[in-house]
């Protein structure tokens, strides 16, 4: 069986702007697969296209085998999608929705009942079940959401950037639901993300995705593996340029925030007594330093030359 | 997992007029849950009713050509309150296509297998139902005060009629910048049109009493003519040519109207897609 999501040489221009600029994918059945990158890299706008929400400008993608523009109607009774921001409308109920959501994809009354009853039990809604979705808290309206894009069983769900702005419980109720609908009901899963820990956490295999371009793809650990050497980070006092030109035998410079460097050190931490010797040597004042096994976050740095983390808003840890 | 027994296979098919049936009491509701945004078009026709059956009654009645047709001012304003109501109150059905997609629910619309004239379905039979419910809620209150329907209950069900497709024609005006737009503001900014719409015709004088460039522009105002058929209907006694003429021009707007916002969502499908 080929893949379930496929996309190939997909690209999306608005006016001038290449939002999405030629992404190849192949997301097998019962997969969760992340697509990790910065705010405006193009996750969104893909996901929008394998959704059948925008149609590309150029490429093809299908889901289940359904073409996303000319079977647009097939790919949508497979897919499961919760949006960015929980699209739900605040006047209605928790039951209502689900029960119109169950009737938008041809439930029988009496199933869509029954299914909306459990779900909204298995998301912990069944005590706001009957209240405005206008009344529920950021987490409540995305587990709704959440509980929403189920209600038809699909074989593929999609999630865009399902925890931004969730609390640390929150957050980690909703990876536990993923995991869950994976494990247990083979349900394949895209998401997308902005948090390393998320992709690292969630994702059997990831995509970073930067300025609409896929820059790297694989399983986390491979892709850190890959980076190899750990993270030496060092904030001095004034300007690091001299201190960096001390340490290039250590290891290749790596990207990082101003008035600080970073090096990948080669060795790992046996070099640290060295290191430490030589700024010595060189009347280098320490501020901090710290050394860090590879993350997502170097993996991202060494595709794109910037790191992710710090770029937005902070991921609160959970 | 051992205690899971398979269910038996589900067969889903979406049905476009279930999914329009439930879309279309989705946006009753919606007016239902916050009839605070009724208030206006409840409020204004009224007060308009009092203000205008208070200043005018004296100097019409004093008019032959009027008093020989109408018992009292209030009558002649009966169908003008009515539609009012109607024009007004309908515009809501934009505000909530635009609301829809400023929050994105109208996406996760899109990306469910709904038949596409099934969301406009659906909120065009809400700005239907709620046309209906107006007509015979301000008949009502009008009837209290004392306004007479000479063409008995054929008249209110003509009434009825009209203004549940302008509750369309209206309705699907407002969607139509709605879903053009996605914007609720710009939706309500086109409320003074419909003022203007309503007070250029002949809905709350005569218009054998206008003059000059007023008298022009409400002989060629829709509304107007609508106003006048169902004037005679409820002030002289049932005519069928009548009520063909209010029902006529009323399903004439509302299918320019549904033509219109079935245009703006097929561009707007097009254009996202």
């Amino acid at each position: 069986m080929g893949p379930i999501i496929e996309a190939q040489g997909l690209e999306r221009r608005f006016g001038d702007l290449v939002a999405v600029d030629g992404v190849d994918l192949a997301v097998q059945a019962g997969e969760v697969f992340g697509f990790l990158g910065p705010n405006g890299a193009g996750k969104s706008t893909t996901v929008r296209m394998l959704t059948t929400l925008l149609k590309p400008t150029a490429g093809t993608a299908r889901i289940a085998g359904y073409d996303v523009v000319r079977q647009a109607g097939d790919v949508r009774r497979c897919i499961g999608v919760a949006l960015q921001d929980a699209a739900i409308d605040p006047l209605m109920t928790g039951s209502e929705l689900v029960h119109l959501q169950a009737v938008l994809h041809g439930i029988p009354t009496r199933v869509a009942d029954q299914r909306g009853k459990e779900l909204l039990d298995r998301v912990g809604l069944t005590g706001a079940a009957d209240r405005r979705v206008g009344t529920y808290s950021g987490g409540m309206r995305r587990r709704l959401d959440l509980a929403l894009s189920l209600v038809h069983e699909p074989e593929v769900l999609f999630l865009d950037e399902p925890t931004t702005g969730l609390d640390p419980m929150s957050r980690l109720a909703l990876w536990e639901e993923v995991r869950y609908l994976n494990r247990e009901r083979g349900t394949t899963v895209l998401l997308t993300t902005q948090y390393l820990e998320e992709a690292d956490q969630l994702a059997g295999r990831i995509a970073i995705i930067d300025h609409g371009r896929i820059v790297k793809k694989g399983e986390p650990r491979a892709l850190k593996e890959e980076v190899g050497s750990p993270t030496l980070m060092i904030e001095v006092e004034g300007d690091p340029g001299p201190a960096l030109e001390r340490l290039a035998r250590f290891g290749e410079e790596r990207p990082c925030e101003p008035g600080m460097l970073a090096i990948g050190l080669e060795g790992g931490a046996q070099q640290l007594t060295a290191v430490v010797r030589e700024l010595d040597e060189a009347g280098v004042a320490v501020r901090h330093m710290e050394l860090n096994a590879p993350t997502l976050d170097d993996v991202f740095a060494e595709a794109t030359g910037r790191r992710l983390e710090g770029a937005d808003e902070p991921a609160p840890a959970p | 997992m051992t205690a899971t027994v398979a269910a038996p296979p589900v067969v889903n098919r979406p049905s476009p007029v279930r999914q329009s049936l439930l879309l279309s009491r989705r946006a009753i509701f919606a007016v239902l849950r916050q009839p605070q945004v009724l208030v206006p078009s409840i409020f204004f026709p009224l007060f308009f009713a009092a203000l205008n059956a208070a200043a005018f009654d004296r100097i019409t009645s004093q008019q032959p050509a009027f008093a020989a047709q109408f018992d009292s001012f209030l009558d002649f304003l009966l169908p003008a309150t009515v539609l009012q109501g109607v024009l007004f109150g309908s515009t809501q059905a934009g505000t909530e296509m635009a609301n829809d997609i400023e929050n994105g629910f109208f996406d996760r619309l899109l990306a469910s297998p709904v038949s596409r004239t099934s969301i406009l379905v659906g909120r065009l039979a809400g700005g239907a139902v709620l046309g209906a419910a107006q007509a015979l809620f301000f008949t009502g209150v009008l009837v209290a005060f004392g306004a007479r329907l000479h063409g008995g209950i054929g008249a209110l069900l003509v009434l009825v009629v009209c203004s549940a497709l302008l509750g369309i024609g209206i309705g699907g005006f407002g969607v139509m910048l709605g879903i053009r737009t996605g914007s609720a503001e710009a939706v309500q900014g086109s409320f003074p049109l419909i003022f203007v719409l309503m007070f250029t015709s002949s809905a709350f004088f005569p218009r054998e009493l206008m003059t000059g460039w007023y008298e022009v522009v409400a002989r060629y105002n829709p509304i107007s003519w609508i106003l006048e058929a169902l004037r005679d209907l409820i002030s002289i006694g049932w005519s069928t040519g009548d009520a063909m003429v209010a029902i006529a021009v009323s399903a004439a707007i509302a299918a320019g109207s549904v033509a219109l916002s079935l245009r703006a969502l097929r561009r707007r499908l097009a254009a996202a897609g």
